[in-house]
């Protein structure tokens, strides 16, 4: 078929780019600015909004308290979720397909009914609202990121290769140890990094459990809720960051896994 | 061989259990709390009811919210096929740098959508961006009110799900075979035609994949009515979130959070029905 420029087609998907960035530039650029609202035109550059918010106690709790959650539920969803996924590929046979139907439940249920069934739950046996519970409810969703992240590579690395170290004497553990693991562990990483943001991005399962508490999105919504101040864009700018950092990391690992699966195929 | 299976299917019980006891378990607790009238060991008889449904479907004030939310994310989900479509399109079949360009588009979507909406906010306000430029370039001689209003909403939820359209959409146009297209252009078909019987329709389960991923999360939302939205503007979340936190009745709450979660449960069902519940995992592949 002979190529032709699709000129209309391109100049719209370069108009959806700018539709998808223009306004997060436009708070990069009142991260910025001195002036105290939101006039244009700009009134000349300032850090003052970034000492305001390195000097705001609440703001700064919330990052810890949110990557406290993050990375406690990260760990205990991959070291679950890994096992889930092994058991479930290279376990079972039968009822595969309603096992996968039920575990997409979290991903495609919306968080609100989630939420709020937790928060019944745990009020229901008295059990108190805070970061605990937050982090339970965060591993019951991202078990099953990690399953849909692990799923692909775990069915895609072969069994033979347990099964011939199993027949040279290693025993089931040790096949799974020094065989299997090192095998699937950049998609064990990966699958790390992804509940990892989807739990520092979470908001309404937080937002019904967290109590009295504060996390980042909380603290972020609270803000929205009453004016706004440039402080916000503050923040704005370094979520971006990190998630920029995050996302190039993910990348790397895969790079490193294609290059790590197309040794073992040697 | 049987023996490494065995081994290896018991590793999948500790996070069965977990996603039993900390999911299932609470989903199955609101079910009761909705058939029911008291609060569950708190000492009061509880007893069997349907009110906390009936309740829903007789008030106008419920069911006013209920089909708003309907109205509200079908719309979204409309809008957000019709804006992605071309890109997604273009992405798949007309460039060499597919991959970058998805990669770029996902990095909106990992920075927290709060994030994004606290952008809208600054865009769209009485003395916004958006305003203070068509002011000044006397496009307008008022300022225009679209912040707390439906519209802004929509515009809210469209712009933080799209990427959940683009990605399956992209992902099945990619599959389609050129030949195909070109065979039935050598048969005679229009480029209009032939879009339309073969791409369009190969595209289908993307565009059903996309429509799960932005509907149902458009239908829950909560943080984005509250935020851009107004007072015409309270969807099922944010009646929810009333009942629980307010309000304070726990069985109409659970009532109405299980109405949205049976909606949700029956699309997806209808999806796997359609095509096998592996289509979904695959589609949101990135």
């Amino acid at each position: 078929m002979k190529k032709e420029k699709p000129v209309f087609l391109t100049i719209y998907t370069v108009l959806f780019f700018l539709y998808v960035f223009a306004p997060l530039i436009i708070i990069f650029i009142f991260a910025f600015n001195a002036g105290e609202g939101y006039n244009l035109p700009l009134k000349g550059l300032t850090f003052n909004w970034f000492e305001e918010f390195f000097s705001d106690s609440i703001a700064l709790n919330s990052i810890k308290n949110s990557l406290i959650i993050a990375m406690i539920s990260a760990t205990i969803s991959t070291l679950l979720g890994t096992g889930l996924t092994i058991g479930i590929i290279k376990g079972i046979a039968r009822f595969r397909a309603f096992f996968i139907t039920v575990l997409m439940l979290p991903v495609l249920m919306p968080s609100l009914t989630i939420g709020i069934a937790a928060l019944v739950f745990f009020r229901t046996i008295n059990i108190p609202l805070g970061i605990p519970i937050v982090i339970l409810s965060h591993v019951s969703i991202s078990i099953s990121y990690v399953f849909l992240i692990m799923m692909g590579r775990v069915e895609g690395y072969c069994m033979d290769v347990q099964e011939a170290a199993v027949d040279l004497g290693a025993g089931w553990f040790a096949s799974l140890r020094d065989v299997v693991l090192p095998a699937i562990f950049p998609a064990i990483l990966a699958g790390w990094l992804f509940s990892f943001m989807i739990s520092w991005n979470e908001f309404i399962v937080t937002y019904f459990l967290i109590g009295t508490e504060v996390t980042l999105p909380i603290y972020i919504f609270s803000q929205l809720r009453f004016g706004i101040s440039p402080k916000v864009n503050v923040i704005a700018l370094l979520i971006t960051m990190f998630t920029i950092v995050i996302i190039i990391t993910t990348g790397l690992i895969r790079k490193i896994y294609i290059r790590i699966n197309a040794r073992l195929t040697l | 061989m049987s023996a490494i299976i065995k081994n290896n299917k018991k590793l999948l019980y500790p996070a069965l259990l977990w996603f039993i006891v900390f999911f299932l378990l609470p989903l199955a607790i609101i079910f009761i709390y909705s058939f029911t009238t008291d609060y569950l060991f708190q000492g009061s008889r509880v007893s069997f009811t349907f009110s906390n449904f009936l309740e829903i479907f007789q008030k106008r004030h419920y069911l006013i919210v209920l089909t708003r939310s309907l109205k509200i994310s079908t719309l979204t989900t409309v809008f957000s096929i019709l804006f992605s479509y071309p890109v997604s399109y273009f992405l798949a079949k007309k460039t060499r740098h597919d991959r970058i360009l998805i990669v770029l588009l996902m990095i909106p979507f990992w920075i927290n959508y709060l994030v994004r909406i606290f952008a809208w906010k600054l865009l769209l306000s009485e003395n916004g961006v958006i305003n203070q430029v068509l002011l000044w370039s006397r496009i307008i001689n008022e300022p225009f009110k679209i912040l707390y209003t439906q519209t802004a909403v929509i515009m809210g939820l469209v712009y933080t799900y799209t990427p959940m359209m683009i990605l399956p959409l992209y992902a099945t146009i990619k599959k389609i075979d050129d030949s195909l297209i070109e065979a039935s252009r050598d048969l005679g078909a229009s480029r209009v035609r032939a879009f339309f019987d073969i791409t369009f329709k190969l595209s289908l389960t993307g565009i059903f994949s996309g429509t799960l991923l932005v509907f149902i999360p458009a239908l829950g939302s909560f943080a984005i009515p509250a935020i851009l939205g107004g007072t015409d503007s309270m969807m099922i979340g944010n009646l929810v979130e009333n009942q629980f936190f307010h309000t304070g009745n726990w069985n109409f709450g659970s009532a109405f959070t299980l109405t949205l979660a049976v909606l949700s449960i029956a699309l997806i069902l209808f999806y796997s029905r359609l095509f096998g519940v592996e289509a979904i995992y695959k589609s949101r592949e990135y």
